[in-house]
């Protein structure tokens, strides 16, 4: 046996192509072991990307703008012509002037939630209290009396603010002072609109109204339950509010009413350039523009959710977006070899795809040589009737298909692991089984085994003890043989999705490549796992071959 | 001759009731009842009694046994679920689409595999040689459904040459199974799955075909011939490949087998209409009559092919290479 090895390990090392398999499988097991540590994500995991996007509409022209800011975009507001600031996630505040987006510094990184440009002036807000100034180019963070996260912020050309926040927090700053206002409800207060110092609305959850008359806050008869997030006024005569599952309600002189838009889901902003002029945005890419009367939906070919919206005569500018699922992404260096359609890391399933490939190819391999080599060793020492039943067994076996017949086994099954191992472990040692045979057939007329059999060793113990060691290394070879067998049927059979669902292959990531209908363009997700199936197969065939020269002499001459 | 025919034969049937009894049990012990495997769901209690009746559900194992084996013979084997038609009218046409894709290709492997593989023992030593043999490992690593995907990205997708998917562009008329083959929409829909299967199935013959030269290149008789003054190229291919030949068919008869499997893979990856694609399908809709049809099918295509191939090269000696070129598994 140690002698044996010892061959191996001195023919692997003579051959070029050998020793370049051997490293390949080598590395291959140490990836496979530490998988968990090499892998950089889960690959399960569905990672996502976030980006402020803006959306600017421009009459009837729509067009998207990705990647101004670094972070979701919660909230937009003109502060000149042509001129917009916007607050979003990690204190980030952009700036839009003079055709560009640029990064304005704040000594936050809060998550700003909202807003408000007036007289060349602006205030922000966020969580935690936050709330900023913006004077003179600078953005100063301002003692606030409040912990609570604020949610919405309005300033009027004359400096009074209203500021409003969760648990029916509102401040007020009137002059330089900023003050806590008696509040009649505890629910979350989402936005406030504010035409002067003594005249806003504030919406909040479960269709809180609340109007400001310069003093104080009184609550307002509201014709829906649903919560409202975002508020706008033209004028004392028209506004609109707007909420959740498309909820739209109308302001018209003194009263608010409920209106029916083309959208039902999440409407997240509104914006108003006249009296009977609005436009709205929410979830999903919706947005819808009031004009001449009636609601009609905006197509903006996107799909990512907005956060604020406003306009300024002509131009509409909508910011956002939430985090998105990044899928299909080009390899980066985020994401070595890209990720799928549900924005899952590649990379990091096809590094645990080789534990399944290397575990279930030793497996099935095994069970093919223990097996093969056992029927070889009967057969090929007992003959006679036994020999001929169990090559007719071989024969049949090789009558039947191998993707096919693993395909019954699931029909009458279901997917997994074990129905891979079984239909290679059980069908394909017929080989394994008319190879060892022969070989068996040529030693069994030995001298030493007939000296053995004459010495009066019973059959059982001529074949294992005398016979077996023989054909140790035919079998060694017959092991890596189909070992690369087993390790194309994996992943042939995981293609077909009869693998295991819930573990990663790399037979299983090219099928879910197939399913997704994605792999037709997204070649990073097909090229890696095919290009790993290659080259552990060609590594088991370059060592294979140097064990050749071993398990059989007759081939050293070459 | 006639002799060895006629055992071939008996074998091969011996082998199909094997495979025919194998099948029955697996799906009776497979299944809790076993009239789900030949009739629907949906199926009105007098049908449902008609399909009991004819395959005799009501009675007996053994009699069931009996009666199954006597529809096998008849080509009965019950109704597919998911096309409501009995299952031997849908499997018909796809054994011949299966066909006329699988046997081109083994029959060009066949052809430039061994071919190739002279030309390298001829060559031996050079770096050609060297390429040659890694090259032929190389594409038989490579599995068939990624290089088809690859295949289908590039000459499908991205430049736009080929289709990629089907035997024909629909829609088209075809009376028959000849006119629906005998035209240049059905040949360019048949270049990339061929080239696919093919590219697969060259590097064993050539690897086996390189091995026997070598061996029989050391034989007194090629120096005879070479000493005769014949030149290297007809000393190589008419004295000594003829001689080699022999491996190389033992094991066209085992690829046969194992590209019957191989092709399923293909064929789902082309959508080709083979068979197959129609056992892909009946799994995923647990469709058993069809299924159990299409294993049947596949099974006798095997041995149909073994059988073929045990005629045509009947005197020769069924050798094993012990080779790892050589183990098709």
């Amino acid at each position: 046996m140690q002698e044996t090895l010892h061959l191996l390990w001195r023919a692997i090392k003579q051959d070029r192509l050998a020793t370049f398999g051997v490293l390949v499988v080598t590395i291959l097991v140490l990836v496979a072991l530490f998988a968990p540590v090499l892998a950089t994500h889960d690959p399960y995991a569905m990672t996502e990307r976030v980006e402020g996007t803006a959306l600017w509409v421009r009459g009837e022209q729509v067009q998207i703008q990705e990647g101004i800011a670094a972070d979701t975009l919660f909230s937009v507001s003109a502060d000149g012509p042509d001129s917009y600031v916007a607050a979003g996630a990690g204190g980030h505040v952009m700036r839009y002037a003079d055709g560009e987006w640029s990064p304005v510094a704040t000594p936050t990184t809060e998550t700003l939630r909202a807003i408000s440009a007036a007289a060349a002036r602006s205030i922000a807000v966020g969580h935690n209290g936050t709330v900023l100034w913006y004077i003179d180019g600078v953005f100063e963070q301002v003692p606030a009396p409040t912990e609570a996260d604020l949610f919405g912020v309005s300033l009027t050309e004359d400096g009074t603010a209203l500021a409003v926040g969760e648990s029916g927090t509102v401040l007020h700053l009137d002059g330089d002072e900023w003050r806590t206002l008696e509040v009649p409800v505890a629910r979350d207060l989402h936005a406030v609109a504010l035409l002067s110092s003594d005249y806003g609305y504030i919406v909040g959850a479960r269709g809180t109204l609340l109007r400001f008359d310069g003093q104080q806050l009184a609550e307002v008869v509201s014709p829906t339950f649903r919560d409202l997030i975002n508020i706008a006024l033209f004028d004392r005569s028209a506004g609109y509010a707007v909420g959740e599952r498309g909820t739209v309600l109308r302001y018209r002189e003194g009263e608010w009413v409920e209106e029916r838009g083309p959208l039902s889901r999440t409407l997240r902003s509104v914006a108003m350039s006249s009296a009977e002029e609005a436009l709205v945005v929410g979830t999903h890419g919706d947005m819808m523009r009031r004009s001449g009367g009636t609601w009609q939906q905006v197509a903006t070919g996107y799909s990512r959710h907005f956060r604020g919206v406003t306009s300024d005569g002509d131009t509409a500018v909508a910011v956002g977006t939430d985090p998105y699922i990044n899928s299909l992404a080009h390899p980066s260096p985020e994401h070595y070899f890209g990720t799928t359609h549900n924005g899952r890391d590649i990379y990091s399933q096809v590094i645990h795809g080789s534990r399944t490939a290397l575990v279930v190819g030793f497996v099935a391999a095994l069970m093919v040589t223990v097996i093969g080599t056992n029927v070889g060793l009967f057969s090929g020492y007992v003959r006679g009737r036994t020999d001929n039943v169990l090559m007719r067994i071989v024969d049949i076996m090789y009558a039947l298909p191998l993707e096919p017949f693993a395909m019954v086994l699931v029909l009458l099954g279901r997917p997994g692991i074990h129905i891979i191992i079984l239909a290679v472990g059980l069908l394909t040692w017929r080989t394994t089984a008319r190879i060892i045979r022969s070989q068996v057939l040529s030693l069994a007329d030995r001298p030493f085994v007939k000296a053995a059999r004459i010495a009066g060793a019973s059959p059982l113990r001529i074949i294992y003890k005398h016979i077996a060691p023989n054909v140790l290394p035919l079998a060694f070879l017959q092991l890596a043989v189909a070992m690369a067998f087993a390790i194309t049927a994996e992943a042939t059979l995981s293609f077909l999705g009869l693998g295991p669902p819930r573990l990663y292959s790399w037979g299983t990531i090219l099928h879910q490549a197939r399913l997704s209908g994605a792999w037709r363009t997204a070649w990073w997700w097909v090229i890696p796992p095919g290009v790993l199936i290659m080259l552990t197969v060609v590594s088991v065939f370059f060592i294979s071959r140097a064990l050749e020269v071993i398990a059989n002499p007759r081939l050293s001459r070459r | 001759m006639t002799r060895l025919i006629v055992s071939k034969l008996l074998q091969m049937l011996f082998t199909l009731w094997v495979i025919l009894t194998v099948l029955f049990f697996l799906f009776r012990l497979g299944l809790p009842d076993p009239t789900v495997a030949l009739v629907t769901d949906g199926l009105s209690p007098e049908d449902r009694a008609i399909v009991t009746e004819r395959f005799g559900l009501d009675r007996p194992l053994p009699a069931q046994y009996v009666i199954y084996l006597g529809n096998a013979l008849t080509g009965e084997f019950g109704r597919s679920f998911h096309y409501n038609a009995p299952v031997t009218s849908i499997v018909g046409e796809r054994v011949a689409n299966t066909l006329v894709l699988m046997l081109p290709a083994i029959l060009i492997s066949y052809t430039i595999g061994p071919l190739l593989g002279v030309l390298l023992a001829w060559k031996r030593g050079s770096k050609l040689e060297a390429g040659g043999i890694t090259a032929g490992l190389v594409l038989r690593s490579a599995p068939m459904f990624w290089v088809g995907m690859l295949v289908i990205m590039l000459f499908g997708i991205q430049l736009g040459w080929f289709p990629t998917s089907g035997m024909r562009t629909f829609p088209y008329e075809a009376a028959n199974f000849f006119e629906k083959i005998f035209t240049l929409d059905f040949l360019h829909h048949l270049i990339l799955p061929t080239i696919v299967i093919t590219l697969y199935y060259t590097g064993l013959p050539m690897l086996i075909m390189r091995n026997t030269m070598l061996e029989v290149m050391g034989e007194d008789f090629i120096e005879f011939a070479g000493a005769r003054g014949l030149s290297r190229a007809r000393v190589m291919y008419r004295h000594a490949a003829r001689n080699a030949l022999l491996p190389v068919v033992t094991q066209a008869a085992v690829t046969a087998g194992l590209a019957v499997g191989g092709q399923v893979v293909v064929e789902v990856v082309f959508s080709w209409p083979g068979l197959g694609l129609e056992m892909f399908n009946a799994v995923r809709t647990s469709d058993y009559p069809l299924a159990q049809a299409a294993f049947m099918l596949m099974a006798a295509i095997i041995l149909v092919l073994n059988f073929a191939a045990d005629v045509i090269y009947g005197r020769l000696d069924p050798r094993v290479s012990y080779t790892s070129e050589g183990a098709g598994v």
